[in-house]
């Protein structure tokens, strides 16, 4: 592996009592799509915010391409961000707001212009360059949010949770766009998010973090089959947590978990059904066991007819020992 | 209920605007004195009262004072409410309450301060003096309507200009006055209209340099002249137009967003 483009090397960040980022050191290759994920408050945006030059750590170094950004300001590294709120300049008609980094850079303007309308097209977005900002539709105002950061060709793009005022149906195309761009221009994407769906979809690593520290660092399918820890396993998808005699903690998938009318086998749990949720082609079965614990199984619909369980009905929940899966303290 | 409101709305419009309506009728009336049924139409009283030297001067004043002091009431004003926007600091509180104090001290007191000041300073019955007071009268004005626009803004634009290679002036010239623009232009002509029909503190402030309000009274002491009328009519329109030039940008700006 060459020099990694983005090393956070023992970041802290805290605002007067308060830290939001307790120790971070985490390396970024280049051309890696890498999602920090995990909940509101977990410190993953002022991670963003301070890799972009937005706010200073309070201690630790942040290196891009071997070169520290200490006392670099925001404008002078190359680290566009495309905004939750876009942020898009409501005075300037789309090509302008596509030509703004190029003109802050001192390109010219038949240059600027030429450019700015490459990206446009290559967006879709071809006949709207005269068009004002509010004339735009959510995915559209996405696109030129997208071409404004992109046209400076740099090394790397920032996302700050781009896609949470989309609807469901343009949430799952613009990721299909994302993933394509990343694809074809070969830069670093560094995606801050708190939906998992965004994050395994599109990222080749997936770095949770809960209260200002990295939980787990890993490839989607890693994290999600094997969770580090407890929160991790929480946090992420539909986990069972179980705690042994001896009071470590293990987690089972909820696909991994099979429902039966009638008993099935020794290690299977007798449970209470109490209700059930719609995941789209699967069906979430909420079952509780006689001390009280919750037990979700993911099972498909014929399952579920076959079953057809009343509120209050025994089932019983089984998985295999291989479903099992340890989790470490933290 | 409904219609005993209305009607009390209808009076208090009346009674705001009766008098000047009135005005305006009669600096078209024909007859010396203000009686119905009216005479006929005409112009007599705006020649007689423009063919006068010292109206022109007066004129001349109010408008280098209005627009002087609007250009610095605009500027102080945007520099306060950029400062409150962009800046936590300690006092802010403080800060703030003395940016927007001038308008709740009443205005004799105001102008018998000025006065006073003014003296002290041997800028008392010179154009500057009104200038100076006028902008202090104004800037709270202009800052009230820069801050309104400024907590419009999406937070994340300033930056998003850095993040795009714009240095801090180049945020200020490329993002924050354009978007405040419709605002900076409605705060000109807002000061302005203030500063054009101050009376008060001009009258204690501006000693042989008289504007408009000032000599309109001197006038008025004098005798009944209906070239008042005339005088007045002038005034409001031109009055009248910026604060509706203001309005019209303040709402404009409302849909841009």
């Amino acid at each position: 592996m060459t020099e990694p483009l983005v090393v956070f090397d023992g970041v802290v960040k805290r605002y007067g009592d308060v830290t939001a980022v307790k120790h971070l050191d985490l390396t970024i290759d280049k051309g890696e799509f890498v999602a920090l994920m995990g909940p509101s408050g977990c410190g993953k945006t002022t991670s963003l915010r301070m890799l972009a030059g937005l706010e200073d750590p309070s201690a630790g170094d942040i290196r891009i391409g071997g070169r520290s950004m200490k006392d670099i300001p925001a404008h002078e590294r190359d680290t566009p961000l495309v905004w939750q709120s876009l942020a898009l300049f409501p005075f300037l008609n789309v090509r302008e707001n596509v030509e703004f980094g190029l003109k802050m850079r001192g390109v010219s303007a038949p240059e600027r212009r030429t450019r700015a309308g490459d990206w446009l097209d290559r967006m879709g977005m071809k006949d709207f360059g005269a068009r004002r900002i509010d004339q735009l539709s959510g995915g559209q105002k996405q696109r030129v949010a997208l071409a404004r950061s992109l046209v400076t060709e740099p090394e790397m793009l920032l996302l700050d949770e781009p896609l949470s005022a989309l609807d469901a149906h343009l949430v799952i195309r613009m990721q299909g766009v994302l993933t394509r761009l990343q694809r074809e221009l070969g830069i670093t994407f560094v995606y801050v998010t708190h939906s998992q769906s965004e994050a395994f979809a599109m990222a080749d690593r997936v770095v949770i973090m809960g209260e200002g520290e990295i939980a787990q660092i890993g490839t989607p399918h890693e994290v999600y089959r094997a969770p580090a820890t407890r929160f991790v396993a929480e946090f992420v998808g539909r986990n069972n947590i179980f705690t042994r005699p001896d009071g470590r903690e293990f987690s089972v998938a909820a696909d991994r978990v099979s429902v039966a009318s009638q008993r099935p086998d020794d290690a299977a749990v007798e449970c209470s059904f109490i209700s059930e949720e719609f995941a789209g082609t699967s069906i979430v079965l909420y079952l509780e066991t006689a001390t009280g614990d919750e037990i979700k199984a993911s099972i498909d619909e014929a399952t579920l007819s076959a079953l057809d369980p009343e509120p209050g009905a025994t089932l019983w929940a089984s998985w295999g020992p291989d479903a099992e899966h340890e989790l470490g303290k933290g | 209920m409904r219609a005993v409101l209305l009607l009390y709305l209808a009076a208090v419009f009346v009674f705001v605007f009766a008098p000047i309506v009135a005005s305006i009728v009669f600096s078209f009336n024909s007859d010396r004195f203000p009686t119905i049924p009216l005479g006929s139409f005409s112009m007599e009283w705006y020649v007689k009262a423009f063919s006068d030297e010292g109206v022109w001067v007066a004129f001349k004043n109010s408008l280098i004072v209005s627009v002087c002091a609007a250009t610095l009431s605009t500027f102080i004003g945007f520099a306060t409410a950029y400062t409150d926007y962009r800046y936590g600091f300690r006092f802010k509180g403080a800060y703030i309450a003395l940016a927007l104090l001038p308008p709740t001290v009443p205005l004799i007191i105001l102008a018998l301060a000025m006065l006073a000041w003014l003296s002290q300073l041997g800028l008392s019955g010179t154009l500057t003096g009104i200038v100076i007071a006028h902008t202090v009268l104004g800037a709270p004005f202009a800052m009230a309507v820069t801050r309104l626009r400024l907590s419009q803004m999406d937070p994340s634009l300033e930056a998003a200009a850095w993040n795009l290679g714009a240095s801090e002036w180049s945020a200020m010239r490329h993002v924050i006055l354009p978007f405040c623009l419709p605002a900076i232009l409605s705060a000109f002509c807002l000061t302005a209209a203030v500063s054009f029909d101050e009376f008060a503190v001009a009258w204690f402030v501006s000693g042989l340099n008289k504007t408009v309000p000032v000599m309109i009274l001197e006038i008025l002491q004098g005798n009944v002249d209906p070239r008042i009328n005339a005088i007045g009519t002038v005034v409001f329109l031109t009055s009248m137009t910026l604060v509706i030039a203001a309005q019209l940008l303040l709402m404009a700006k409302g849909k841009s967003t």
